[in-house]
């Protein structure tokens, strides 16, 4: 949606109900210029534009090259009340501006426990000890030796979400759903590196630990750190961000982002889990009966409604609308999306375009023509093992309110007749 | 493989060193490192607020204890009234030991140990000073060519010297990578497990812990673990855990005493992490057991002897996964595609009417979070 008045995108400043109102009002613009068109023909065409007259920039202006000025407005955000701290903090991915599947490195969003921490890669170390034959230290140089693999995965906070428990909260799915991004990792499995120390047969499980000023560590099963995570140095081809975990990051594919330890340093191998914090005070889901599940890892099928969403309303009037979302799942493919426009008494199954990928984001669409009237639109997942996204009260029913982690209910947007859309909960 | 390869951060530190008249005089693009260790508690730079600390621009120059809008400490305002006034010299001798300059100070750092540091940060705050700024050095630009053996002849380079090690390679497949020393390991294997494994030797009392957790956690924890502002609670919350609002404390929810140690010895004070010593850190968790009712008496001692005795009440509350087991996963049956409800679909709950979605007005949480 682009604002002529705004090239330099100064809207995102302005309030969320300003730019649903200016939504509307473009809209009509639009629709007032089409008239002055069939008179004289449309200026846009009709006179020559500056960019079609002067040269433009020559190559090199921007060495690194960013989006374009009119894109000023797509960028991550945060949620200043959720926590104390910008430093132990989260952010989140524009997901209602972007569309297929992969994200752009510089809109993943951050989550990090004690800010970014900032390595030179030639002086990182990773350590594997513990239960292992011989404890190794690799470089990065070592590590760029090992064979790699590309692999794309998403990867979501389990808190994704979680603002949602007690009832629709954030108007946005940015906010309600921008925890997760989606990249191509290039690295090492990490089981080569595993093999390379020699686990010996009494190691059952492995600590991950990060070398940012919150040291963060997380326990992960051996199967899985032999099956598919990776040891990853890069993202969409090119070295990972910093506040991605630059030089060096674990990949656990499905299972929660909190275990995907950024500047990841060491590796130790035991035969017990070690209960560190973000195992214990934190990432354990608490049920209404007090007690609280723990080693919830993998994260579950789930889907959203991307465009239109209360950020990105209907601007154009009735007639072809596309309606497009995303679709995930932690324990595979997603197999099918299913679309309800009438708050779910009726579905139909989305058309799920561009490569699918295990442990990845499925994008999917539904080509609709809307007759103008409101919509309760709704999305729904099912995966390659059979699992079906469940309803929010169902998700309540089993759990409670207070679980925070692993909120992977159905998303409802209400769509007026106008075209504005909210955040809504549905009978 | 033979020798630690040399960094070229070390390379260019050097270079900037050598070219450095005297250590008074500071390099800011060090000193913009060393400020990460304020930058939990200050914020410095265009549009900073007061965090726990106030801001940091203008600061040179400025009375002590006059940053707008900011609480000070009654010391620190007094002695702004008695002259003081920041400038290198009495910034210099602040940072070096608040508490020893200014009694009473609620700055809870420690102080900086290094002169090279001090005057780094210094530089560094002094970009973001008026009228400072232009007497300031311009930060050295660190020569893209620098040739990497330049750190060999920089005698000021204070990395440790590179121990006369015996590097044995990899055994493995790949002959990648190599031997681990055990003096390596022991620097960062700092994790301590449920059964004890990991902990190191040492003791600390209630009593002690007291004191450490005044000077060094309470400005954001609050002086009984009740939490200042939005920082994290650390005590109470007992029998809220069924509750519409449950505190999740270590008293309340956690399952393990080993995580306390664990966690503070890693991670805390925020901004500061690693700094405190292993007895240190047994008194704070012991007081940490005292703030919680764990522990009633101050003069009880934790140690590596009697820390595996120490049961958290809500261990046994802690549950494996069952979520596929939940009745909506469990019935495994085909979606239903129509007439799927019965009349038409009420709506029973609007963000709207909450309305906290960040949009630059006042952000006010009114439940939920990500913890
Ligand atoms: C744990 C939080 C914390 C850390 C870390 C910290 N400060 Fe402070 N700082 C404070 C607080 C709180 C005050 C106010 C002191 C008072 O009122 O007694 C303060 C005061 C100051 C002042 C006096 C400002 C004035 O307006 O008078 C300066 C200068 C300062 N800090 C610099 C630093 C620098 C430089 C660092 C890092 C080397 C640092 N501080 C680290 C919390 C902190
Ligand atoms: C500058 C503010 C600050 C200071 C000073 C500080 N902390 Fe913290 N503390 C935090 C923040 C922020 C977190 C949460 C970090 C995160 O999000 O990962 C935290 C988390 C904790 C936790 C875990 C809380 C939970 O529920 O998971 C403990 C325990 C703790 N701190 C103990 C201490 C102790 C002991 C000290 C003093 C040695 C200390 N802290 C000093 C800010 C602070």
């Amino acid at each position: 949606m682009v604002d002529d008045t705004d090239p330099k995108g100064t809207k995102q400043k302005a309030s969320r109900r300003d730019f649903l109102k200016a939504g509307l009002l473009s809209g009509a613009a639009v629709a007032a210029s089409a008239g002055a068109a069939r008179a004289a023909g449309e200026p846009l065409i009709t006179e020559i534009q500056d960019w079609n007259r002067y040269l433009g920039d020559g190559v090199d202006v921007a060495p690194y090259g960013t989006p374009s000025e009119f894109e000023a407005h797509v960028v991550r955000r945060d949620v200043p009340w959720l926590t104390a701290d910008p430093v132990s903090s989260i952010n989140f991915t524009p997901l209602h501006e972007l569309d297929g599947i992969i994200t752009p490195n510089g809109l993943c969003f951050e989550r990090h426990h004690g800010g970014t921490a900032v390595i030179n890669p030639a002086d990182h170390r990773l350590m594997i000890h513990g239960l292992v034959d011989t404890p190794l230290v690799f470089t990065m140089e070592d590590l760029k030796r090992f064979p790699r693999e590309n692999r794309v995965y998403f990867l979501e906070c389990a808190a994704n979400g979680g603002m949602e428990w007690r009832g629709s909260q954030l108007n946005g799915c940015q906010f309600t759903h921008g925890m997760i991004h989606c990249v191509v990792y290039t690295g090492v499995p990490l089981r080569y590196l595993l093999e390379e120390a020699g686990v010996k047969t009494t190691g059952k499980w492995l600590l991950a630990e990060g070398a940012d000023s919150a040291a963060m560590t997380r326990s992960i099963p051996m199967e899985k750190a032999l099956d598919d995570c990776l040891v990853a140095f890069k993202m969409n081809g090119e070295a990972l961000r910093p506040e991605q975990g630059y030089p060096l990051r674990l990949c656990v594919p499905g299972w929660e982002g909190n275990m995907w330890v950024k500047w990841l340093r060491r590796l130790e191998v035991g035969d017990e889990p070690w209960a560190q914090r973000e195992e214990t005070s934190k990432y354990t889901d608490l049920l209404a009966n007090g007690k609280a599940r723990r080693h919830t890892f993998m994260m579950e099928v789930k889907s959203v409604i991307t465009s239109p969403s209360p950020q990105v309303p209907v601007t154009h009037g009735k007639g072809p609308l596309v309606i497009s979302g995303l679709a995930w799942s932690g324990g595979g493919t997603i197999s099918r999306v299913d679309v309800t426009i009438d708050g779910g008494r009726t579905w139909q199954p989305a058309r799920i375009d561009g490569p699918s990928l295990p442990k990845a984001l499925h994008r999917f669409y539904l080509d609709i023509n809307w007759d103008g009237s409101e919509m309760l639109l709704q999305s729904r997942a099912m995966d390659d093992q059979g699992l079906v996204q469940p309803t929010k009260n169902e998700l309540r029913a089993a759990r409670g309110e207070n679980s925070i982690y692993h909120n992977n209910g159905i998303q409802t947007w209400h769509v007026n007749n106008d075209g504005v859309v909210e955040n809504v909960e549905v009978s | 493989m033979l020798k630690f390869p040399k960094s070229a951060a070390v390379a260019v530190l050097g270079l900037t060193l050598l070219s450095t008249p005297s250590w008074a005089e500071g390099d800011a693009v060090a000193g913009e490192k060393v400020f990460k260790k304020c930058s939990a508690c200050h914020a410095v730079g265009d549009g900073a607020k007061h965090k726990v600390g106030p801001e940091l621009n203008n600061t040179f120059g400025r009375i002590a204890g006059t940053a707008e809008g900011y609480k000070y400490s009654n010391p620190m305002i007094a002695a702004g009234e008695g002259g003081l006034v920041w400038d290198d010299a009495t910034l210099a001798e602040y940072l070096a030991n608040p508490k020893g300059m200014i009694k009473g100070t609620k700055m809870a750092f420690a102080g900086l140990k290094k002169d090279d540091e001090i005057a780094n940060v210094l530089a560094y705050l002094k970009t973001f000073s008026q009228g400072e700024a232009a007497s300031a050095p311009a930060a050295e630009e660190p020569a893209d060519a620098a040739p990497v053996e330049a750190a060999d002849s920089t005698p000021a380079v204070s990395t440790e010297p590179a121990p006369a090690m015996v590097v044995e390679a990899s055994k493995g497949a790949f002959g990648l990578g190599r031997v681990a020393m055990p003096e390596e390991i022991a620097a960062w294997d700092i994790d301590i497990r449920p059964d004890g494994m990991g902990l190191p030797e040492g003791k600390g009392t209630v009593a002690e812990g007291d004191p450490i957790f005044a000077e060094k956690c309470a400005v954001c924890h609050g002086d009984f673990g009740e939490g200042a502002g939005r920082w994290p609670v650390l005590a109470g919350g007992q029998d809220t855990l069924t509750r519409e609002r449950p505190e999740k404390t270590i008293g309340s929810y956690w399952p393990y005493l080993s995580t306390v140690f664990d966690y503070v010895r890693r991670a805390m004070p925020f901004g500061d992490a690693r700094s405190l010593s292993d007895d240190d850190v047994y008194a704070l968790t012991a007081y940490l057991l005292y703030l919680n009712d764990v522990v009633t008496e101050e003069d009880f001692e934790l140690s590596n002897e009697n820390f595996s005795s120490i049961r958290l009440p809500n261990e046994e509350n802690f549950i494996a996964d069952d979520r596929l087991s939940e009745p909506h996963y469990a019935k495994g049956v085909e979606p239903c595609m129509s007439e799927c409800k019965p009349g038409p679909v009420e709506i029973t709950a609007r963000a709207q009417i909450l309305d906290v979605t960040p949009d630059g007005e006042g952000d006010e949480s009114t439940g939920g979070g990500i913890d």
